[in-house]
C-alpha cells in the first residue's frame, strides 16, 4: 500500500534485554529531515493490546514507548523519513545512554526472591499491583476430593518443558496511517480485529471513535499473532500525527521475529488411574515464560486449565497456574492458545498411564473421553456449556481401522537401525467462547446484509480472514439461506465506520460464530423479501416457497400450486424500489450460546534412524470432527496445515536466548528458524484427512470450527510414535535428532 | 545508474542506485506488491520472479544485473483477463490459505512445468523446497501442481 506523499518508518529498538534510557538525543536525525517521536512525546498510557477480555480480567503493563524496556527489541523511539533508508540512516543518528539492569531469562530464575524486577507495578483494569517475585498473575481451581487421586492404583508425576516457537506468519507486521484532515486516522494494519484496534487507539490517543477508521486488509497469515494491536500500528499512528503525513511502518523479518512469540510452558503434572481403566484425578502445575508484557497471560491461565480438564473426565483436579515475566519477547496466542502444549502433555502420560494399567491406550482414550452430554469448559472455567455433537468414538473406531492400530509393533521387538512406530493422540478446540451465560471473555459479532436493486447480495462484516476461508463460508451460509448460488452474494470489505462490532477472528470462531452472524441476517433478509413477495403475490409472506431455477439464473417466490403467483429477487428489488418500499436489508448482532469442541484424533507412523536421530513421516491418518463440514477443500487444508504446524513444533522449532546479550540465538535470521519445506513432509497419498459425520445443533448448519484443533493433537501423537519406535518419552519439546541419540545412548547404559 | 527492464511484456527505464534490490524497485517503484516480501534474505521464495523466463528471488537480484532482461511478475501472468492454468489450477484444488506465498509458488510453477511438463511428487517437492507456506503444509499445493501439469498437456 502507498499514497502520495507518504513517510517511511523505522523503530529505535533497545538493544539490552533490560535497562533504563537515560537520554536520547535526537537532533542529528531530525537535522537529517526525520520526524522523530521518543517516550515524553505519547500520552502517557498503561495499556493491555488485547482488549478480548473484561476489563477486571485484563492486567496492563504497555506503553507505546518505553523508558524502561524490558527485552531485546523493545521499542524506545521511531522515526519517519522520506524513504525507508533515509529512515534508518536517521535511527542510526539518533544517540540513547542507557543504565543497564539485570535481566532474567528462565521463569524459575526470574521467580527466585531477590531477581530483578522485570516490572515492579502494572495495573489491573485501573487498579495499581505490586508485581512479587515476576509473577504477572496466577489462577487456582480445585473441584473434587483429593483421594480419589491420593488412593489411585497408579500414580504417575512428570515434568514437561515445551519450546519457545515463533509464528513466522509469511507476512510481517506491517501498518499504514494516514491522518484525516478532521483530526483523524484512517489505519490499514495486519490485524485480526479492527474494531479492537480502533478501541486501543482510542483509549491511547483520544481521538473519538467516529474518527478512527480501521480498515480491513488482506492477512499473509497470522495465527494468534495479531489479535492483540500489533507495537508497529500504535508506534505509527504517534508517527502520522506528528508528521502530519500518511506513514507505512513495515516490520523485516528480524524485526518481526523479535515482535511476538507463543507462551513458552513448564508443567507439573500428576495423574492417577485405577486398574479399572479410569482415571481417578490429577494435579497440574503450569508455569508460563510469558516474555516482558501480559498480552493475554490471565485469560491463558483460564484456557490452560480448561483445555486440560476438557479432554478427559477427572473425578478430582487441581490447578495451579502462574504467569512469569521474563526479559524475552512477549508471548502471545498461538493457533491453539496453549492446548498444543497440555495436549501434548496430557497425551504423552495417557499412553504412558495406558501402559501401567495394561490397558491400549487407545481404549484407554475411549473410556475417559469428555464427549455427548458431558459439560465442557476448554475456554476456561467462565466458559461454560454441554456437548451437543461429538464424533471423538467415531474418528478413534474409524481411524484405528484405518491403520491396523491393534496390531502396531511392540517397542521392545524393535533392534534395527530403523524402527518404526505408530502413536495415537486427541485434540479439540472450542469454536469461539460462546456459552449461555456472560464471561470474562467477549465473544459476539455482527453482519449487514442487504439486497440490491438487481436481486443479487451485498454482505458486509467486521470479521477478518486471515486465509482459512472464513468470508467464503459466510457466502455459502447465506447463499443456502437466500437459495442463491454463491456469485450472488458479494463480499464487501469494510471497516469500523461501515461494520457493526466483531471482537475478533481467533479461537476458531469464524465459521461458528461469525457465521451464526450470518446466518442470523440472512433469516432476517428473507423475511423481508417474503413480505415483499406476499405483497407482490398477494400471498401470506410464511406460505410461499423460494427455489432457485438455473435456465433465468433467479431465485423464484412463488405459491406453490397456484399459477402465475411468481416473482423473481430481481422483481422484488425492482418493484420495492419503484413502489417506494425501501431497501431490504438487516443488521444484526450475534453471540453462540455455546461454544462446541471440535474433536480430532491422528494416528502417525514414523520411522527413527538410530544412527542420526532422524525421524521420517511414513503415514498419517487424520480425524476431525467439525460438524457439517462447509468448506471440504479449506477444511481438510485446515487439518494439512495444522498437522504441518503440529510437525514442526515437535521436531524442529525453538528461540533460545543467548544469556549473555539477552538476544535471540538464532539473531532474528529465519535461516537459523527452520520450518518444514516441502521437503519435509510426507507424500500427498500418505496423509489421509477423514471426518466424522456428526451435526452441531447450536451451528450454523451443524457447522463447527477447525482452525485450532488441527494442530492440537499433533505433538503428543508424534511423540507417542515415537515412543512406541524406540521405547523412550521425552519430557521436552522439540524432539529433535540430538535430544534423541542422547535418550538412546542412556537407554543402552 | 540508468538501465532499461522490459517488465511484463513492456519496456521501462528507470534510474536506481546501485544497491537497489529488483524487489524494491518492482514493489516501490511500479507497484507490482503481488511480488511479496517475506525475509529479503532469499529463505522463503516469497518474491519470486522470472528473469528471462527463469525462476529467480527478487530480494537476491540486484535491479542493476536486470538490465536489458526480461522480468516477469505474477500480475503479467493471466493474459487477456483470463488466468493462467497454474493460476486456475491453484484456485480449484484449495491451494491458497493466506495467499501471501501463492505469487511466488506459482511463478516457481511455471518455470518448473516449463523444463519439466509432467513432474513426480518427488520433482516438484524438489522444485518448491525454496518456495515457504506456513498455512496449508504444502499437500493442495502439490496436488495444484498437478493439475495444472495436466491442464497444460491437454
Ligand atoms: S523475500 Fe526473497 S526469498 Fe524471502
Ligand atoms: S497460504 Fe499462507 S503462507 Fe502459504
Amino acid at each position: 500500500m502507498a499514497f502520495p506523499n507518504m513517510l517511511y518508518g523505522r523503530v529505535l529498538k533497545s538493544p539490552h534485554a533490560h535497562a533504563r534510557v537515560r537520554s536520547i538525543d535526537v537532533s542529528k536525525a531530525e537535522k537529517m529531515g526525520a520526524v522523530t517521536i521518543t517516550p515524553d512525546e505519547i500520552p502517557d498510557v498503561t495499556y493491555c493490546p488485547r482488549l478480548v477480555s473484561v476489563p477486571e480480567a485484563t492486567y496492563k503493563d504497555w506503553k507505546v514507548l518505553a523508558d524502561k524496556p524490558h527485552y531485546v527489541g523493545e521499542a524506545i523511539g521511531a522515526v519517519a523519513a522520506e524513504s525507508e533508508e533515509e529512515a534508518q540512516k536517521a535511527l542510526e543518528a539518533i544517540e540513547v545512554e542507557y543504565d543497564v539492569l539485570g535481566a532474567s531469562f528462565d521463569a524459575f530464575d526470574a521467580m527466585k526472591p531477590g531477581a530483578e524486577q522485570v516490572h515492579d507495578e502494572i495495573y489491573l483494569k485501573d487498579d495499581l499491583l505490586k508485581v512479587e517475585n515476576n509473577i504477572g498473575c496466577q489462577l487456582s481451581i480445585t473441584e473434587g476430593d483429593p483421594i480419589a487421586l491420593e488412593e489411585a492404583d497408579v500414580v504417575i508425576e512428570r515434568t514437561y518443558r515445551t519450546n519457545r516457537r515463533y509464528h513466522n506468519q509469511l507476512e510481517t507486521k506491517s501498518v499504514v496511517v494516514r491522518p484525516e484532515a478532521d483530526g483523524g486516522i484512517s489505519v490499514w494494519s495486519t490485524t485480526q480485529t479492527i474494531h479492537n484496534t480502533r478501541l486501543l487507539l482510542h483509549d491511547i490517543y483520544g481521538i473519538p471513535m467516529g474518527k478512527i477508521r480501521v480498515y480491513k486488509v488482506a492477512l499473509g497469515g497470522s495465527f494468534g499473532s495479531s489479535i492483540h494491536v500489533n507495537p508497529v500500528v500504535t508506534i505509527a499512528v504517534a508517527l502520522a500525527l506528528k508528521s502530519r503525513r500518511p506513514v507505512k511502518l513495515s516490520y523485516t523479518r528480524e524485526e518481526d521475529i523479535r515482535d511476538h512469540c507463543a507462551y513458552q510452558m513448564i508443567f507439573k503434572l500428576k495423574l492417577g488411574a485405577n486398574k479399572n481403566g479410569m482415571l481417578a484425578g490429577g494435579r497440574l502445575e503450569a508455569y508460563l515464560d510469558i516474555g516482558a508484557h501480559q498480552i493475554q497471560a490471565y485469560p491463558l491461565l483460564g484456557c490452560i486449565v480448561g483445555w486440560w480438564v476438557s479432554l478427559y473426565k477427572l473425578p478430582y483436579k487441581d490447578y495451579v497456574g502462574k504467569a512469569v515475566y521474563t526479559n524475552k519477547v512477549p508471548s502471545c496466542a498461538f493457533r491453539g492458545y496453549g492446548n498444543p502444549q497440555i495436549s501434548w502433555v496430557v497425551e504423552t502420560m495417557m499412553d504412558e498411564l495406558a501402559g501401567k494399567i495394561d490397558i491400549d491406550p487407545l481404549d484407554f482414550r475411549l473410556k475417559n473421553y469428555i464427549g455427548e452430554g458431558d459439560l465442557f469448559w476448554g475456554q476456561g472455567p467462565s466458559v461454560k456449556s454441554i456437548i451437543q455433537s461429538c464424533g471423538v468414538e467415531e474418528i478413534l473406531t474409524k481411524g484405528a481401522e484405518m491403520v491396523d492400530w491393534y496390531n502396531r509393533p511392540n517397542p521392545e521387538e524393535q533392534t534395527g537401525r530403523y524402527r518404526r512406530g505408530w502413536g495415537v493422540g486427541r485434540g479439540y478446540h472450542t469454536s469461539s467462547a460462546g456459552a449461555p451465560v456472560p464471561s470474562s471473555i467477549v465473544d459476539f459479532g455482527g453482519a449487514i446484509l442487504k439486497m440490491n436493486e438487481d436481486g443479487t447480495f451485498d454482505y458486509i462484516s467486521a470479521l477478518m480472514d486471515h486465509g482459512c476461508g472464513t468470508q467464503e463460508a459466510h457466502v455459502k451460509i447465506i447463499a443456502e439461506e437466500l437459495q442463491v448460488p454463491v456469485n450472488k452474494v458479494n463480499i464487501i470489505r469494510g471497516d469500523t465506520g461501515t461494520t457493526v462490532y466483531d471482537v475478533c477472528t481467533h479461537a476458531s470462531r469464524g465459521v461458528y460464530s461469525g457465521g451464526g452472524a450470518a446466518l442470523k441476517v440472512a433469516m432476517k433478509v428473507q423475511e423481508q423479501i417474503r413480505s415483499f413477495a406476499g405483497r407482490i403475490l398477494d400471498a401470506y409472506p410464511h406460505a410461499v416457497r423460494i427455489r432457485y431455477d438455473e435456465e433465468t439464473d433467479q431465485t423464484i417466490i412463488f405459491a406453490e400450486g397456484i399459477e402465475g403467483r411468481e416473482v423473481s429477487y430481481r422483481e422484488i428489488a425492482e418493484t420495492a424500489r419503484h413502489k417506494n418500499w425501501g431497501t431490504v436489508a438487516s443488521v444484526e448482532s450475534y453471540r453462540q450460546p455455546s461454544c462446541p469442541p471440535h474433536f480430532t484424533g491422528y494416528f502417525v507412523n514414523v520411522e527413527v534412524d538410530t544412527w542420526t536421530g532422524k525421524v521420517k513421516l511414513l503415514r498419517v491418518v487424520a480425524g476431525a470432527d467439525i460438524g457439517t463440514v462447509i468448506n471440504p477443500l479449506l477444511a481438510a487444508g485446515q487439518v494439512h496445515g495444522g498437522f504441518a504446524q503440529g510437525w514442526s513444533m515437535t521436531t524442529l522449532e525453538d528461540m533460545p536466548y543467548d544469556p549473555i546479550d539477552g538476544d535471540l540465538v538464532n539473531r532474528g535470521s529465519i535461516a537459523n528458524y527452520k520450518v518444514p519445506t516441502t521437503q519435509d513432509l510426507l507424500d500427498v497419498d500418505d496423509l489421509t484427512v477423514f471426518f466424522a459425520d456428526t451435526y452441531e445443533p447450536t451451528g450454523p448448519f451443524g457447522a463447527k470450527g477447525i482452525g485450532e484443533g488441527a494442530l492440537n493433537p499433533v505433538a503428543g501423537t508424534v511423540a507417542n510414535a515415537i515412543q512406541n519406535a524406540l521405547g523412550v518419552r521425552f519430557f521436552q519439546l522439540p524432539i529433535t535428532p540430538i535430544r534423541i541419540l542422547e535418550a538412546l545412548k542412556e537407554k543402552e547404559e | 545508474m540508468k538501465i532499461e527492464i522490459t517488465v511484463n511484456g513492456r519496456k521501462r527505464q528507470f534510474d536506481v542506485e546501485p544497491n537497489k534490490l529488483l524487489l524494491n524497485l518492482v514493489r516501490d517503484e511500479l507497484h507490482l506488491t503481488g511480488t511479496k516480501y517475506g525475509c529479503g534474505i532469499g529463505e522463503c521464495g516469497a518474491c519470486t520472479v522470472h528473469l528471462d523466463g527463469e525462476a529467480v528471488l527478487a530480494c537476491m537480484v540486484l535491479a542493476v544485473d536486470a538490465d536489458g532482461k526480461q522480468v516477469d511478475t505474477i500480475e503479467g501472468v493471466a493474459e487477456d483477463g483470463n488466468l493462467d492454468p497454474v493460476q486456475e489450477a491453484f484456485i480449484e484444488e484449495g491451494a491458497i490459505q493466506c495467499g501471501f506465498c501463492t505469487p511466488g509458488f506459482i511463478m516457481t510453477t511455471k518455470a518448473l512445468l516449463k523444463e519439466n511438463p509432467n513432474p513426480t511428487e518427488h520433482e516438484i517437492r524438489e522444485y518448491l523446497k525454496g518456495n515457504y507456506c506456513r498455512c496449508t503444509g504444502y499437500v493442495n499445493i502439490i496436488n495444484a501442481v498437478q493439475s495444472a501439469a495436466k491442464k497444460l498437456q491437454s
